[in-house]
């Protein structure tokens, strides 16, 4: 990523295969991150299978395109843009994956298994906690990755708002808003909250390669 | 020869077990009489709440006078006579050995597996050293012991789980909330094993308790044992807005806390965890409660069931821990045999 980035002069986030690439660097720095504190690295082994899966989809044939010509934008604001809401795509998941592990604990607490007791996954709060703190990280790096992206030069005959990429991001932002102000004026918690935030990005991964193919923007 | 004898929770009850204890101060003392009679070449004593026990380097050729001579040494020290009976147990090599390498595994503990008798054996051996009291014999078993207690440790689940319906509720708190010092436990009812378990989450580090009984007198009672205060039985509604563990052990025939109870008290909560442990029989939390978000309900079967689990666990276990002990014995017996033939100067290995 890095010789690539130097190569272009520009973030490396320019065809889905870097863009793959760089949500996993920002997930396993976020796993790196959580880490320090030794009772939260558990949870790389959750987000293990998810860099494997993210990985491999990187990989599939047709997804790493060589751009052809001059790029239609350039700049420090698309870096700004690309490398934003892609960290914010990490933070979401990582948020993800913290709402996964509470739920697992949730549902072997509330069976009164024994493996509730024995397991080595951090506290139900904590997880709680770290899912919150990382959606709230998550979607302010998407908002100023969203604003940077507005502030970007308009292409003549195209509509922002027309193109399917942006309003599957302003939907993927209100999803986030909505589920950021439920938590925080109608309590939100628990189990309601890591369904919401797991659902979330369930949605954002289904649903990511799809936008990115039919955007005109973002795949010319 | 190395032999041991003493009294355990096994063999003897408390009665006759404290008749024998050695105060922490006296123990080097005691080595030094014990060794002076001629007969004991090094020695190590282990006095805890649940075993008294002697580890000592007797005359190879007769291991009967080495149990003889600390016989009568414990007899005079403790001016009380040694029971002769099963309940005084004598054990030559390999046996001694062998108890040894369990009572260091906390196999042969009460509850199985804990880790405390390690490092009470730790104790033990680091007081005899120090005053000189050991040799190369009892050198290379006891670090041998503790190898193999270490291995144990890490190589099977024998130490894990909780075995006490206290310690079981301390497990899911643990398992339910970032950090047990923020955590104030609140008990509705005054009973033994509520507080029991109290204690167990005060002794992991809660913050503190609030009780509220129907007598007022056992609350305060209960208040001051367990350095916490006392509150009028009508407040604990009021209390459990704030506090995140509750545990109810009340007389009452019926539910002291319904559903319908907890709704508007869990609003008031604004979505935070609460772990209600309910001891009593009949129990005083109805049961459907647990259905709601972030309440976590146990009574007390269901964490008897969890400690019976843990023990199951433990149990299963066993054969591991006697393996590795075996294998570790094995290597050290082997060791000493061809040192004994002056072949070798080093450790026999042992299987990994």
């Amino acid at each position: 990523m890095f010789l690539r980035g130097i190569s272009i002069n520009a973030c490396p986030v320019n065809n889905l295969f870097e863009a793959m690439l760089f949500v996993c660097w920002g997930l396993v720095v976020a796993c790196l991150a959580l880490g320090i504190s030794s009772r939260l690295r558990f949870i790389a082994a959750f987000a293990s299978p998810l860099l494997f899966a993210m990985g491999v989809f990187a990989l599939m044939p047709a997804l790493d395109t060589v751009p052809t010509g001059a790029p239609q934008f350039s700049g420090w604001l698309v870096s700004i843009h690309a490398a934003m809401i892609l960290l914010a795509y990490g933070a979401f998941g990582m948020a993800a994956v913290s709402a996964i592990m509470f739920l697992t604990q949730d549902h072997n607490l509330k069976l009164k298994k024994l493996s509730a007791v024995l397991s080595v996954m951090p506290p139900i709060q904590r997880l709680e906690r770290v899912s919150s703190g990382l959606v709230v990280a998550g979607f302010v790096m998407l908002t100023l990755g969203l604003l940077a992206g507005a502030g970007l030069p308009r292409p003549e005959g195209l509509s922002y708002f027309a193109d399917v990429k942006v309003k599957w991001s302003a939907l993927l932002w209100f999803a986030y808003c909505a589920v950021i102000l439920c938590r925080w004026r109608f309590d939100l918690a628990g189990r309601h909250f890591a369904y919401a935030v797991a659902g979330v990005f369930t949605f954002l991964l289904l649903t990511f390669w799809g936008t990115n193919l039919l955007s005109s923007l973002h795949n010319p | 020869m190395i032999v041991a004898l003493g009294l355990s929770h096994h063999s003897s009850p408390v009665e006759l077990r404290e008749r024998f204890a050695f105060a922490e101060s006296r123990i080097p003392e005691a080595l030094q009489i014990l060794r002076r009679s001629g007969n004991i070449e090094e020695a190590v004593i282990l006095s805890t709440c649940n075993r008294v026990e002697i580890y000592a380097v007797a005359g190879d050729s007769d291991a009967s006078r080495g149990f003889s001579t600390v016989r009568e040494f414990l007899s005079e020290f403790h001016k009380h006579e040694a029971p002769h009976g099963p309940e005084f147990y004598t054990l030559t090599e390999p046996d001694s050995l062998r108890h040894l390498f369990r009572v260091a595994a906390g196999l042969d503990s009460m509850v199985m597996g804990e880790t405390e008798i390690l490092g009470q054996l730790k104790q033990a051996y680091q007081v005899a050293l120090e005053n000189g009291h050991t040799g190369a014999r009892l050198n290379r078993a006891f670090q041998r012991a503790f190898q193999a207690a270490k291995q144990i440790r890490t190589e099977t689940k024998i130490q894990r789980g909780c075995v006490s319906v206290a310690s079981a509720a301390v497990g899911l708190a643990e398992h339910i909330f970032n950090s047990l010092a923020d955590q104030e436990v609140l008990v509705i009812g005054a009973g033994d094993t509520s507080e029991k378990t109290a204690r167990a989450l005060l002794s992991r580090g809660a913050r503190g308790v609030v009780v509220a009984n129907r007598t007022g007198e056992r609350s305060e009672a209960l208040a001051a044992t367990l350095g916490g205060r006392a509150i009028p039985f009508e407040n604990w509604e009021l209390e459990m807005e704030r506090l995140d563990i509750v545990i109810s052990s009340t007389s009452s025939p019926g539910y002291v806390l319904d559903r319908a109870r907890l709704e508007p008290i869990l609003k008031r909560r604004h979505g935070r965890a609460l772990l209600l442990i309910d001891i009593a029989v009949p129990r005083d939390i109805d049961p459907s409660i647990n259905l709601l978000d972030s309440v976590y309900l146990y009574n007390v079967d269901d964490l008897q069931g969890i400690a019976d689990d843990s023990l199951r666990q433990r149990r299963e276990e066993i054969e591991r821990c006697e393996a590795i002990i075996s294998d570790r014995l094995q290597g050290l017996l082997v060791a000493h045999s061809l040192r004994e033939g002056g072949l070798f100067f080093q450790d026999a290995p042992t299987r990994a």
